[in-house]
């Protein structure tokens, strides 16, 4: 870990600090990010004693999030089964969902093995299958519940229940931020997801572990950060006004003596006139040279996929990518058309992003997951639509601390129901927080007089996906 | 029980996530014990043989992770390592009936059949194991006693709440007789008395009181959330009265600020937003009369008994104003989640119970400081609540209805409501007239024309028309029924309560006993009799301040004490419970509520008491040798030197730069309008999506009860305060009004700026710093205007501006 939690506490030279309790300390350092890494002492400090960590595989997490939910047998869990009893509705698929289905409906794209590993792909991701050996695919996901809020809810914050911390705010909490000129945590999407803000508050847990969401629809990083960039003053003047400031702000903390807020206020007015020259060079992708912006692509998806890179490349804890607006992955009509235009807007930017993250030695740092709240039914809804699926559905991880080349668990003959090996989100999560060298049931906080997980009560490390 | 209802059930118990290890199926052992006692016990060797060989490696390989106490705990209250698990079973019932697999709960759940729990989770078992646990069911259960597995401890022996009330919280209040102390002449209030007392006693003296300016200032925050005019800081500089200060305590209590400031704090305890989450919106429904009905009750010093009252039960009040129904927002704008009523009711069941842990918990948080939402799973872990309370109180809210409500009266009201519906007929046979294809004939647009007209006729006509109405509740009792085979429906009984089943574990779908609605049992006495009058609220509210009187005034007084000292005398405001810290002075609280109740609830009464004592008029400069001591400032050595909250510091900016509209109440506005100059209080609050500014600056989550406001300091604030237009905008004001107000040279200028933001003189090193920061611009006046307003932000953006001494 690379916090640096007391780079941020500026001792006056005068006098030695007076003694503080911990949890004003941290309320009081003006160094935001940076002193996060201490939020977990804290917390053990008031509430009970933590074990040391794991040894971290992952530093970074980028969470490419498909919202609507794609359908698992178009993309990496093959069930040639559909096809051959198309039209039919045997016993095995008489389940409920959110919406009634019909019978099987074909699924049109071929499977081939990939790679030397031979994970089978379907061709709507042929420059992703070059990545295949690098993927580690769980064809055994399922979850609670088959609508879009309370799934969203399972994936982002552990509970189909709203405002529970999301798991980029428990990250951030456990691990701090390795940049305190950036957010710890950055939300990307070219519009605004279904149920927005909800899927990465940081619930109870302290307000600077809240995703910082960044509409990049508009690629001008002062248009993605609130009030990034100052309308009038040029740096110059700026730093000629901030002198004036800290003058008259050192002279009023002189003449009180002793007061860490105070102090913490003046550290991070400097510390906020960086952030203005890290922000503007970490979100503005117009400084990547132009074959690179060729290799993601320009579409919005893209664009967040190279942002992404950018801001793991400056030490972001966990950035979300969120495919687009709305939802637009839920294709309960007109399927088929819809998936192959999703699936050619995903398959070129994700290859590119883990073909870009291992050329810069950051792929064994960093975990990539891709996946979105449940996958479709197998079933028809309305002839050429699938309906939501929670029962079962496919995600992959990729890059650090898993296995590559490799599938995991099974869905039924018909890709509709997890059977073998199955995993739950709760288990995702917790394999998550393991790779992070975070123990899933002791990152914990205490909140309305109990102490509370991701994985609430749930939740098992998936031990087979780690290499 | 449908498939999905089963499969949902468990995501019932896994939302809720009860640590329910101690409390193991204590309800469902209970009921299944009989009929498994007959069952011999004893198997014979082969029996045993059959055991040890086939089923005990699979029971250990498979089941014991989870239904062991060998593992990670006991899942589902369900133990597999014991006969007697298998035989009383978990939440879900009996495991087993011996000899009957057909019947057994195990069979179903390892077949992964679609009733029941599918188990193991990860994963259906090979075929011949589940053939030999089948076969194994068939046999009896043979399984041989092991001693050294021990059973669970016995079902807990229910709360003693007998010990639970002797809790200090739960005690009387009393007067308490003030403690000697040693420094004469210091305070004449009862509060420095016990201040001075403890103070002393640790080897310390108070500081001296705050000067003047700091005073007024500091008052003038706390009372009204807004800055002293330099007017009136020179008037309280030169008032030689004895009783100066009284007054000024006295003219803010009567501003109509003061309600602002009060009602936002109270707002903050009770998740207020403007926006709220709303299952089925109507377009009349406005949050902002509730905040405005709070607004006027601090302004009305309305005793906090009454206020509490009308704020559950206003329509059950007889002798309430019809406009008293906007008090009832406290119910009405709790988060009404969305039901997809084409799920089971299961689903829909566990929605519900996730409302009624919300509104238990902002309501027992903010009234009484305790958490009882911890309950809805099993007993409370720490304090004498039990599970049965919960649902107790869940059966209150399982009788009202969240529902939109006029402020007018009944006969006004009904006019209003008829024009409305008539309103939306002739709506919706305009939009069918208009929606002919492919184009709507000519008589057609003309009808709909003449349908418009009638629909603005009627609305100019009558009376009231436009005003909103009240989130707010009425008795009505919700039903989740079955819509076929696996929707649902909802139904409410008008004028109906209902008690609720208790659900055992927190699952919807897994009902205990019936409980009646009544108060918490540890604050009632020994006979309690449940709610008698519709669905309880008023009585709820009546016991709130009545059996729990003692707690709730400590409650509401510890509040309004941290408001004004920084912490509370408890520093857990909203947790009075074993969990939360004892009071720094006890004697102190207990004789502040005692005296609170005694003086009819009145918080004006309250405030006075406070901002009257020495200890609050002490200076808060720093000591180095009392923080060695007390570096938290526990004891009240001096005061506590604090941040303005955001909206204190925007008003005040408005405020200095005169632009501040003080016009009190009405629709909220926009924050972003650059012509919203009204206090920050008026500023949209929605639920899912606050305001950047708010955000930023620590403004409380509207999506949950909030006992204290953390303020942090984080680099993206200051980015708000270097290069928010806002911020531009008041520099511009405030220079503007700096030319207007004291036209000459740089030095009067700046001293007139220092008047208004500080009401005090800059010093010459000050001086110094403007005469050089404006100089570089020469003769150039453009130039000159920049350098202004970066002055004027930059002491904008100033900790003497942003701190409270």
């Amino acid at each position: 870990m690379n916090t640096t939690p007391h780079s941020a506490l500026r001792t006056p030279s005068s006098a030695f600090p007076p003694p503080l309790s911990r949890r004003a300390w941290l309320r009081s350092t003006g160094g935001g990010w940076a002193t996060l890494g201490l939020a977990n002492v804290l917390n053990a400090g008031d509430r009970q004693a933590k074990g040391p960590l794991f040894a971290p595989r992952a530093k970074r997490v980028i969470h490419l999030f498909m919202n609507g939910g794609p359908f698992q047998a178009d993309t990496f869990d093959p069930k040639p089964k559909i096809n051959e009893f198309a039209g039919q509705r045997p016993d095995a698929v008489q389940l409920r969902t959110e919406n009634v289905t019909g019978g099987l409906m074909a699924v049109p794209y071929a499977f081939a093995p990939r790679g030397q590993s031979g994970l089978e792909i379907s061709e709507l991701l042929p420059r992703l299958s070059q990545h295949a050996d690098e993927l580690c695919v769980i064809r055994s996901m399922h979850t609670d519940n088959p609508n879009h809020g309370p799934a969203l809810f399972m994936m982002n914050n552990g509970t189909i229940a709203p405002l529970r911390p999301s798991m980029g705010s428990w990250s951030l909490y456990g691990l701090g931020s390795e940049n305190e000129n950036l957010p710890g945590y950055v939300v990307l999407c070219p519009g605004r997801p279904v149920r927005f803000s909800e899927l990465w508050t940081n619930g109870f847990l302290p307000g600077e572990h809240q995703g910082t969401y960044i509409n990049h629809a508009d690629l001008s990083p002062a248009k993605m950060l609130p009030y990034l960039k100052n309308p009038t003053l040029d740096p110059v003047a700026q730093r000629r006004q901030l002198d004036l400031l800290r003058q008259l702000n050192d002279d009023h903390l002189a003449e009180r003596g002793v007061d860490r807020a105070l102090d913490a206020r003046i550290h991070s007015m400097e510390t906020a006139f960086r952030m203005q020259f890290a922000a503007t060079d970490a979100f503005d992708i117009s400084r990547e040279p132009e074959a690179v912006r060729e290799e993601y692509g320009k579409s919005p998806f893209a664009n967040g996929c190279l942002l992404a890179r950018r801001l793991a490349e400056r030490g972001v804890r966990f950035t979300q990518v969120y495919y687009g607006d709305g939802q637009p992955w839920d294709t309960h009509r007109n399927h088929d058309e819809l998936t192959r235009k999703l699936c050619a807007d995903i398959d070129q930017p994700i290859a590119a992003l883990l073909a870009d993250l291992k050329r810069r030695g950051l792929l064994d740092e960093t975990l990539v997951i891709w996946g979105g709240e449940f996958g479709r039914t197998p079933t028809s809804e309305s002839n050429d639509g699938r309906d939501h699926n929670h029962l079962g559905f496919t995600m992959w991880m990729a890059g650090a601390g898993v296995k590559g080349g490799f599938a995991y668990g099974a869905t039924d003959d018909f890709g509709f129901r997890a059977v073998e090996n199955k995993v739950h989100v709760h288990d995702l999560h917790a394999t998550i927080l393991h790779l992070l060298g975070l123990d899933h049931e002791r990152l914990t906080y205490r909140h309305a007089g109990r102490d509370y997980r991701l994985t609430d009560v749930f939740g098992n490390v998936v031990s087979e996906l780690l290499a | 029980m449908t498939r999905v209802g089963t499969t949902l059930a468990w995501i019932g118990f896994a939302l809720i996530g009860a640590n329910g290890v101690l409390f193991t199926g204590a309800l469902a052992a209970e009921e299944a014990a009989p009929t498994t006692a007959a069952v011999p016990s004893v198997p014979d060797a082969a029996e045993i043989e059959f055991f040890e060989s086939k089923i005990r490696p699979l029971l250990v390989k498979r089941c014991f992770e989870c239904h062991s106490d060998q593992g990670k705990g006991i899942k589902g209250g369900l133990r597999l390592d014991l006969r007697s698990g298998l035989l009383t079973g978990g939440d879900s019932g009996a495991a087993v009936i011996p000899g009957k697999p057909a019947e057994s709960l195990l069979v179903d759940a390892i077949n992964y059949s679609q009733d029941s729990a599918q188990m193991p989770p990860r994963g259906k078992l090979p075929q011949a194991e589940i053939d030999l646990l089948t076969d194994w069911v068939r046999r009896g259960v043979p399984y041989p006693e092991n001693p050294t597995v021990k059973d669970s401890p016995k079902k807990h022996a229910g709360i003693d709440f007998e010990s639970g009330r002797q809790f200090w919280s739960f005690q009387p209040v009393h007067e308490h007789p003030l403690p000697a102390v040693k420094q004469v002449g210091w305070g004449d209030r009862r509060i420095d008395a016990f201040v001075l007392h403890k103070l002393e006693a640790a080897g310390l003296a108070p500081n001296p009181p705050a000067d003047r300016r700091m005073l007024l200032r500091r008052l003038s925050f706390d009372l009204i959330g807004l800055p002293p005019t330099p007017e009136e800081i020179a008037a309280f500089e030169a008032d030689t009265a004895a009783d100066a200060y009284d007054q000024q305590v006295d003219r803010l209590l009567a501003s109509p600020h003061y309600g602002e400031k009060w009602g936002r704090f109270w707002l903050d305890l009770v998740r207020y937003c403007d926006v709220p989450e709303v299952w089925a919106i109507d377009k009349h429904a406005q949050a902002w009369l509730y905040r405005d009905w709070v607004v006027q009750a601090w302004n009305d010093d309305l005793p906090f008994d009454r206020f509490l009252e009308m704020q559950l039960a206003a329509d059950l009040v007889p002798e309430a104003r019809p406009t008293d129904i906007a008090a009832l927002g406290f119910l009405g704008l709790s988060p009404n989640y969305w039901k997809e009523l084409k799920l089971d009711p299961g689903v829909i069941k566990a929605v519900v119970a996730e409302e009624w842990e919300e509104r238990i918990h902002t309501l027992s948080g903010a009234v009484l400081g305790l958490t009882v939402a911890c309950a809805r799973c099993h007993d409370h872990k720490q304090d004498p609540i039990s599970q049965t309370d919960y649902y107790a109180l869940a059966g209150v809210l399982a009788s009202t209805k969240l529902v939109p409500r006029s402020i007018l009266p009944e006969a006004d009201a009904k006019v209003v409501a008829g024009a409305r519906e008539q309103i939306q007929a002739w709506q919706k046979s305009r939009d069918e007239l208009l929606a002919q294809k492919p184009e709507p004939s000519p008589e057609a647009k003309q009808q709909a024309e003449e349908l418009a007209a009638k629909m603005a006729e009627l609305e100019r006509t009558t009376p009231h028309y436009g005003v909103p109405l009240a989130y707010a509740a009425e008795e009505a009792s919700l039903h989740i029924l079955p819509d076929g085979t696996d929707k649902t429906k909802l139904e409410y009984k008008p004028g109906e309560a209902q008690n609720v089943a208790l659900q055992i574990r927190g699952n919807p779908s897994n009902p205990g006993p019936v409980v009646p609605r009544r108060f918490l049992t540890v604050l009632s006495s020994a006979e309690q009799t449940p709610f008698q009058q519709g669905s309880g609220r008023r009585e709820l509210a009546r016991a709130f301040v009545g059996e729990a009187a003692p707690l709730t005034a400590r409650v509401i007084v510890n509040r309004i004490w941290q408001q004004h000292f920084g912490q509370g005398l408890v520093d857990t405001p909203s947790n009075f419970g074993t969990t939360g810290s004892p009071p720094s002075h006890a004697e102190l609280l207990d004789d502040l509520a005692a005296r609170f109740i005694a003086n009819g609830w009145s918080l004006k009464g309250l405030h006075r008491e406070l901002v009257l004592s020495a200890t609050y008029r002490q200076s808060s400069a720093y000591d180095r040798a009392k923080d060695a001591i007390d570096p938290d400032n526990r004891l009240l050595w001096r005061g506590n030197r604090r941040r303005l909250d955001v909206e204190a510091w925007r008003d005040a900016m408005l405020e200095i730069t005169g632009r501040l509209n003080r016009h009190v109440g009405g629709p909220d506005q926009n924050l972003d309008d650059p012509q919203n100059n009204r206090r920050t209080l008026y500023g949209t609050v929605k639920r899912r999506d606050l305001h950047a500014m708010l955000r930023l600056l620590d403004f409380p989550d509207p999506t949950t009860h909030n006992a204290t406001r953390d303020l942090t300091t984080t680099p993206l604030q200051q980015l708000f305060v270097l290069n928010s237009p806002f911020m531009r905008e008041q520099s511009m004001a405030l220079v503007e009004r700096v030319r207007r107000e004291a036209p000459g040279d740089v030095d009067s200028q700046v001293r007139h700026l220092y008047r208004l933001l500080f009401a005090r003189a800059p010093t010459d090193r000050q001086l110094e710093f403007a005469r050089s920061f404006l100089a570089t611009a020469g003769t150039d006046a453009a130039l000159a205007d920049e350098l202004w307003k970066q002055y004027a932000q930059a002491l904008l953006s100033s900790n003497e501006f942003a701190f409270v001494d």
